[in-house]
């Protein structure tokens, strides 16, 4: 048996020697998208430093950060969601970033305010509705979606999702509990259906026939406008896009952001700032936007051509850290309501 | 004292080794927080198993439906076209569910080719997309064992009036009942584990729970304690089974000739075509084509030398888990067999506990332990290199299929009476030398055949890889899943149909070995 251990380590150790490249980063990503591999080969072509990614679920990753602890190879962080960015830190996986670059190059209401993550691009999570059964008149805030003349006429995706737990957790923060679950059981009882799909489906749905508006993220619009699919760009034409909580004394429309993090121990902390240096720089921002259809972090670049048609909108001045803190809130008044 | 025999000492290590994983799971499970769980328990527990059950029942029924009866006309009856059908009926094992959910969403959604303006997305939809990819499970064992029927059953049944679908509902299926059950326990399995397409479909199944606690409720450990639970009730279940078949072995071959095939009316060949057409277009036919015709239109986009190292990728982890998996299986089975030692016996039902758990749960735990290994020591650390990842992701497939492998060389070496050991004993020969020349070729059917399904099932695999993997490493299945999330679905049609025409070519590799063994009448 002794030897049979002594072989198993030595097996380990010879397996670890294989490690080690100073001149490089490691990122965790929840991220998938294609865009982010091209920025990071830029980089590495810009700086010589290699950047090495693992993607895969946000949560799954945070749990691999915790059990590495201080000898995760990982250096940064990335998700689409500021709430898992609160849990991480509260777990105590992230460490402050410190750069003036980047302090310069990010929209001040979008920061941090403890300095843990730095995000890149943000995301709307507004409601699309039919053009054919809908006059924009009845639309006003995220709170009217609760009244009676949207019976049977509105489309979700289900509760599991975790851009709905974020709306739900801005709403949570914002009206407080008696409110939020009141509004949301009027909600479910205005529901065309019950919650499936993802979000194109929602839109693909109200194309359909199938309810008349739906609660969507802003960048799905971009995606099926410029798919290849005309069916897809007959969907998206037979609806329009509409920010919700714009009045004066309204609070604006939820956001959610796509952000790095530091991780404690990181190995090659240098590198790391200084690749979100380059991310939310200029041109990196701009490659971002001429490829997805978010809102840029920098307020010197402007969003793609068709985000820009929406026109601009309000944002939501909540500290997006609440998005994280009232998240299990957020899931027991999903649940107390019926929101599947 | 007596000194322990070194492949006990072997056994015991490999036991170990698999088992801790799961065991730290269970472990773990009982000093948690149970805030999470009771809240699930209070309020959505009930619903999650409702739904879960009736999941279970409706793609057990497709599957029961499409898997034994076209198996029943394949046995026994002679019709042009036979053994192709015969054979495609067995591909759609080569497709994963997650692109068959695709296919269809995609075939059935609003902007699809027919424009349907009807809500698709429900759970009985979801049952039926999934008993065609699992009903193969079911089929090939029914061909198996309807082709080891003796005449001799037959002509019993229509001696004692009998007409043909009484003969199949009172003889075949209970006579086939262990085999079936067998089938339909992986089947089972794979819509326990299934996340993906039920999250689409909006369908709070069990594992939904198992996540919604992780990533919704920040509560990982209640996320283990609800797989500990579905642990224990797969494993009573797994013993129930047991138990009620324990004094139900057959061994068919001994006891008449087989029968010969019968050559149908026409009106029944009719029939014949339609009842194995159905499956084969909708399972197989469907999905590939749906692919191809995809690939085509987005031939310009492909990256081949990305294609060729996905698929290396894809190749290399399969072939080396498949391999392990087949040799430890196998030692852990002979060992049993020769030495007839209880222990090897319960050990054997232990590492199979690894398929009832959901892949991001196994790959948890090994995650754990891992990481409780590593940090034993302060100043050194194993993680960060890709071989040492690329072991972790090994070893985490080795856990989850062990099922998988173990269970067609256990039957196969079951069909074989201990006789044959104690001869080859009586004539001196060792453990070793009896199974060189006796048990590896009286069972390498079933050794090629476990090795097709493991490395089938870790070709598709995709929750443990997504987490587990080195950096820069993807799959086909990793890619195939990260296009089609976004839907782009034309670009991920290239990954997947590698993943099909791979796996298609080792099941029709099975098919014509398993022809010329004989297992099948032809």
């Amino acid at each position: 048996m002794r030897k049979c251990i002594i072989l198993f380590f030595s097996i380990l150790i010879f397996f670890s020697c294989d490690k080690k490249n100073s001149n490089e980063i490691n990122i965790y990503s929840k991220r998938h998208y294609q865009v982010d591999t091209e920025q990071y080969k830029n980089f590495e072509r810009l700086t010589g430093i290699k950047v090495n990614f693992i993607k895969a679920g946000d949560d799954e990753l945070l749990e691999r950060l915790k059990n590495e602890g201080k000898n995760s190879p990982a250096d940064l962080y990335v998700t689409v969601d500021a709430g898992k960015l609160q849990k991480g830190v509260e777990m105590g996986l992230f460490q402050q970033i410190k750069s003036d670059i980047i302090d310069n190059n990010v929209s001040n209401d979008l920061k941090d305010i403890n300095g843990y993550w730095i995000p890149i691009t943000y995301r709307a999570r507004l409601l699309v509705y039919s053009n054919d059964r809908v006059n924009p008149s009845e639309l006003s805030t995220y709170e009217n979606l609760s009244d009676a003349k949207w019976k049977g006429r509105i489309l979700v995706r289900s509760s599991s999702n975790a851009y709905n737990q974020a709306l739900m957790s801005s709403l949570y923060a914002n009206l407080g509990e008696k409110a939020v679950t009141e509004w949301s059981s009027k909600v479910v009882s205005n529901f065309a259906r019950d919650p499936k799909g993802n979000d194109r489906d929602q839109v693909k749905a109200i194309a359909a026939g199938q309810g008349d508006i739906a609660i969507v993220n802003s960048y799905y619009i971009g995606l099926l406008l410029s798919s290849e699919k005309q069916a897809d760009v007959d969907a998206a034409n037979s609806v329009s896009v509409f920010f919700p909580n714009q009045g004066d004394d309204e609070r604006g429309a939820h956001i959610n952001i796509s952000g790095f993090a530091m991780t404690k121990n990181a190995p090659n902390k240098e590198n790391a700032i200084k690749l979100l240096e380059y991310l939310t720089g200029e041109e990196a921002q701009n490659t971002y936007m001429n490829n997805s259809y978010e809102y840029p972090a920098n307020p010197r670049v402007k969003p793609s051509k068709i985000v820009q048609s929406w026109g601009e909108f309000k944002r939501d001045s909540l500290d997006l850290n609440a998005l994280g803190l009232f998240r299990e809130e957020a899931i027991k008044v999903f649940d107390n309501t019926g929101w599947k | 004292m007596k000194k322990t025999k070194l492949q006990d000492r072997v056994a015991l290590f490999l036991f170990v080794l698999i088992f801790l994983p799961i065991l730290f799971l269970l472990v773990k499970s009982f000093n948690q927080d149970t805030e999470s769980l009771l809240y699930l328990f209070k309020n959505l527990l009930f619903d999650y198993s409702v739904n879960t059950l009736y999941l279970v029942l409706i793609t057990s029924f497709f599957s029961l439906l499409i898997g034994i009866i076209p198996a029943w006309y394949v046995s026994n009856y002679r019709f042009v076209g036979r053994r192709i059908i015969d054979l495609i009926l067995y591909l759609p094992l080569a497709i994963p569910t997650y692109i068959m959910a695709f296919t269809y969403s995609e075939l059935l959604s609003y902007t699809g080719p027919f424009k349907i303006t009807y809500d698709f997305l429900h759970i009985e939809v979801l049952g039926i997309i999934l008993s065609f990819s699992l009903y193969p499970y079911i089929y090939s064992v029914s061909r198996i064992s309807f082709s080891l029927f003796g005449s001799r059953y037959y002509d019993m049944a229509k001696n004692l009036g009998l007409n043909a679908y009484q003969t199949i509902l009172k003889v075949v299926i209970p006579l086939s009942r262990p085999a079936i059950l067998s089938g339909l326990f992986l089947v089972v399995m794979e819509v326990l584990n299934e996340y993906g397409a039920v999250k689409y479909f909006g369908v709070n199944t069990y594992t939904i729970g198992i996540f919604r606690s992780w990533n919704s409720m920040n509560d990982s450990g209640a996320a283990i304690q609800l797989s500990s639970i579905l642990l224990f009730i797969v494993a009573f279940l797994f013993f129930i089974e047991k138990y009620l078949n324990k004094n139900k072995r057959f061994s068919f071959s001994k006891n008449t000739q087989l029968s010969s095939l019968i050559k149908p009316k026409s009106s029944v060949k009719f029939l014949i075509y339609v009842i194995c057409l159905i499956p084969i277009i909708l399972a197989f036919l469907t999905p590939v084509l749906f692919n191809l015709i995809n690939i085509f239109s987005s031939y310009d986009d492909i990256n081949f030398e990305r294609l060729l190292n996905l698929t290396f990728n894809s190749f290399t982890v399969s072939l080396i888990a498949s391999v392990l998996i087949l040799i430890v299986s196998t030692f852990f089975l002979y060992n049993e067999k020769m030495s007839k030692s209880r222990v090897y016996y319960y050990i054997n039902q232990f590492i199979s506990l690894g398929y009832s758990i959901p892949g991001a749960v196994i790959a948890l735990s090994v995650i754990i332990f891992i990481t409780g290994i590593d940090n034993l020591y302060d100043s050194f650390s194993i993680l960060g290199s890709f071989s040492i990842y690329f072991t972790i992701l090994i070893y985490a497939y080795i856990i989850r299929f062990m099922a998988v492998g173990k269970s067609p060389i256990k039957s196969s070496m079951e069909k074989y009476p201990d006789s044959y050991n104690n001869s080859a004993k009586n004539l001196g020969l060792s453990n070793f030398k009896i199974f060189q020349k006796v048990y590896f070729p009286i069972n390498k059917y079933a050794f090629f055949t476990a090795f097709t399904l493991v490395f089938v099932d870790i070709m598709k695999e995709l929750p443990i890889t997504l987490i587990l993997r080195p950096f820069n490493f993807d799959t086909l299945a990793t890619q195939t899943y990260e296009f089609a999330i976004e839907e782009m679905i034309p670009l991920s049609s290239i990954y997947s149909s590698v993943i099909i025409i791979i796996c298609c070519i080792l099941l029709i590799f099975l098919k014509m070995f398993l022809d010329k063994s004989n297992v099948f009448r032809n």
